[in-house]
């Protein structure tokens, strides 16, 4: 447990097991963060049982601890964590495609031989493969909150899709304005004649019921610009998705930029997300040309979409390598920032620890930013979306 | 009007200088009878074209400027709620009973720009200049579909009023929102563009006379270069027009970097593109 924030841990591990049905409070997490510090776990076993102790006051909750920590820490390599402890991550580039085997293999990987070589890339037959028919996909919540916690570059295209499909579902807030447009409201402070007039038609022309009104709240807009360029390459398919999950849900306008601006608005807008993420992805042809952030979002303010940045949320999503002098991206994001409601910026490198915005884009970009979040995961996209929802004046 | 060349001598005629689109877009607006929605980036002249067509047609020039929650109130008809009240009291105090038919008349309605372009009862239709439509809301928007599809407007006390003569609309957008795909369908559509220098020169030489050829000549090619500058705000055809009437009104015969200094209010708008044009000055003579 070297290097964790006990106390986020340990408050973390209690919110889930309150969630599950354990009650345990502020004190339980107190006495489970002294526990972790006088008794730093060395196993697994040692973890359990001092959280154990520390956690668990009756008897009826041990059902419930163990479920918890058995879903918690069972994917969890044994302590203590080190590189070499890791198994190897799965590799998904395409590289090692298994192919039909004709059954003589050695199940062994060398072939009994007294070296080690790599796996063999021919497949046995496996009767779990998928084969022929209909191939449902059978998700459940929790496989896709788990999938969430996972860095984009270890997802495969149909995880990132029903990824994005959640997170569509969870976008349900949204930062919001006072609109001049009235709506009829018994709390409102606006009488409104027309329907007050109307209803005094039927008590002899006396205004009994009067009629009130209140401004109706709009979403604000959201403008979102994507950094697309090589070096994002594992994190674009994932704010593509983020950013279909704008369009198709509110009032958004979407970019993806490396070398020049590409609107994405109307294709993102295809009902179908696959199509809708494939036309996005011919749209845009300047991955490979390196990066011109601050070029991009002045070329978005000098475009006829400069207006919609307007009183709207702004949301950048890149790792701030720009190949512009720094100079102009303070110019550029002063002009922004004049324009624009707030400023977010999305940086998938932000989460990692020892994260710093030294890259001389982002550093002069970061003043002028409400809020600099993290976006490796799609916690972190959805995370982001509900912190939209505390950006309301 | 019977062509486009006709339409480019009338709004000549009116101080408009119409390029061969507008001109195409204007008759086939007038002759389809067809709202016209034109869009262009700020100070390209699009609510001078409309005016300049309620002159050259000689009609009434009617506008509505839209907002955010413009409704039925601002936009189409209200009724004269005072007056009902007062008419009401009236007729208790003369012990005379009151109904509908005699509160919901046409001398308690209040003729809002949309209605009174309806009800103009001239020899000519006139011109509505709906302004700015990406101001307002959707809701609008909505609104307006059953006049600008039949041009009626509907008040359900009265009744339908359909226009005899059906006025000729024409809509603004500057582009801050995207229109409802169902508003575009019901209208004509041209995108005013930024016109090129020598034909500025002219436009600008029709609406400031006393300036002089040079000046005209330098102050256009001056705005084409300053527009090519990354600025905020990039100055329009408004904004030339402004500027050389300044510098007509200065005196000025001939553009000296000092007359673009005193005058640098008229086409730069915000500090950073004061600073910008400025950089873009030729250097202030040594004295």
């Amino acid at each position: 447990m070297r290097g964790t924030d006990r106390a986020a841990f340990a408050v973390a591990f209690t919110a889930r097991l309150r969630r599950a049905g354990l009650q345990a409070g502020i004190t339980e997490t107190d006495d489970l963060v002294r526990a972790l510090a006088v008794s730093p776990p060395t196993s697994r076993t040692a973890l359990y049982w001092t959280a154990r102790i520390a956690l668990v006051r009756r008897h009826g909750d041990l059902a419930v601890f163990e479920r918890v920590f058995a879903t918690v820490f069972n994917d969890t390599p044994p302590l203590p964590l080190s590189r070499s402890a890791v198994p190897p991550r799965r590799r998904d580039d395409g590289l090692h495609v298994a192919v039909p085997g004709t059954g003589d293999e050695g199940a062994a990987a060398g072939g009994g031989l007294p070296w080690a070589t790599l796996p063999p890339a021919v497949a046995a037959d496996d009767p779990d493969l998928p084969g022929e028919g209909l191939d449902l996909p059978d998700l459940r919540p929790s496989d896709l909150a788990a999938l969430a916690d996972r860095p984009f570059e270890e997802l495969d295209q149909a995880q990132t899709e029903a990824l994005g499909t959640a997170l569509r579902a969870a976008l349900t807030s949204w930062p919001q304005r006072r609109s001049r447009r009235h709506r009829a409201d018994p709390a409102g402070h606006r009488v409104a004649l027309r329907p007050t007039i109307a209803r005094a038609r039927r008590t002899g022309w006396e205004a009994i019921t009067v009629v009130r009104e209140r401004p109706v709240p709009r979403p604000r807009r959201v403008v979102m610009l994507c950094d697309v360029s090589e070096s994002m390459r594992s994190q674009a398919a994932a704010c593509l998705q983020l950013m279909r999950a704008f369009t198709t849900v509110a009032d958004a306008e979407v970019f993806a930029f490396a070398t020049r601006l590409t609107r994405l608005t109307v294709p993102l807008r295809h009902t179908s997300a696959r199509e809708a993420i494939e036309q996005a992805s011919d749209a845009v042809d300047d991955r490979f040309g390196g990066t011109r952030i601050a070029a991009n979002i002045a070329a978005l303010l000098a475009s006829h979409h400069g207006n919609t940045v307007r009183g709207g949320v702004v949301i950048i999503a890149s790792d701030g390598w720009d190949s512009d002098p720094p100079e102009a991206m303070t110019a550029v994001m002063t002009r922004l920032r004049r324009r624009a409601y707030r400023i977010l910026w999305l940086n998938p490198r932000a989460g990692a620890a020892g994260f710093a915005p030294r890259v001389g884009g982002m550093a002069a970009a970061l003043p002028f930013c409400d809020d600099l979040l993290p976006a490796a995961t799609f916690t972190d996209l959805t995370a982001a979306t509900h912190h939209l929802r505390t950006l309301t004046r | 009007m019977n062509n486009p060349d006709e339409v480019i001598e009338g709004l000549d005629a009116a101080d408009y200088l119409a390029d061969d689109g507008l001109a195409m877009a204007v008759f086939l607006a007038l002759r389809l009878g067809r709202p016209l929605l034109l869009e262009g980036e700020p100070g390209v002249g699009k609510t001078a074209a409309a005016k300049a067509l309620a002159r050259a047609l000689d009609t009434p020039f009617i506008r509505l400027q839209c907002y955010e929650g413009l409704t039925a109130g601002e936009a189409l008809y209200e009724w004269n709620y005072q007056r009902q009240l007062l008419h009401i009291r009236l007729a208790e105090a003369r012990g005379v009973s009151v109904d509908d038919a005699d509160l919901f008349t046409t001398d308690f309605l209040q003729e809002r720009p949309i209605l009174k372009a309806v009800r103009h009862a001239g020899p000519t239709p006139p011109v509505l200049l709906i302004d700015e439509i990406d101001r307002a809301d959707d809701e609008f928007e909505a609104l307006l579909f059953e006049f600008l599809g039949e041009a009626s407007v509907t008040v359900p006390e009265l009744g339908t009023f359909a226009a005899t003569r059906p006025p000729i609309v024409v809509l603004t957008s500057n582009r801050s929102r995207d229109l409802h795909d169902a508003l575009r369908r019901r209208c004509l559509y041209h995108w005013i563009e930024f016109p090129a220098p020598d034909r500025a020169a002219s436009i600008v030489r029709r609406a400031v006379p006393g300036a002089t050829a040079p000046l005209i000549r330098d102050a256009t090619e001056f705005i084409g270069r300053v527009r090519g500058l990354d600025l905020d705000k990039a100055p329009g055809l408004a904004e030339s027009i402004d500027w050389v009437s300044a510098l007509a009104a200065l005196g000025v015969t001939e553009l000296a970097a000092a007359d673009v200094w005193r005058t640098i209010g008229a086409i730069a708008k915000t500090p950073d593109d004061r600073v910008a044009v400025a950089a873009a000055l030729p250097p202030p003579p040594t004295r």
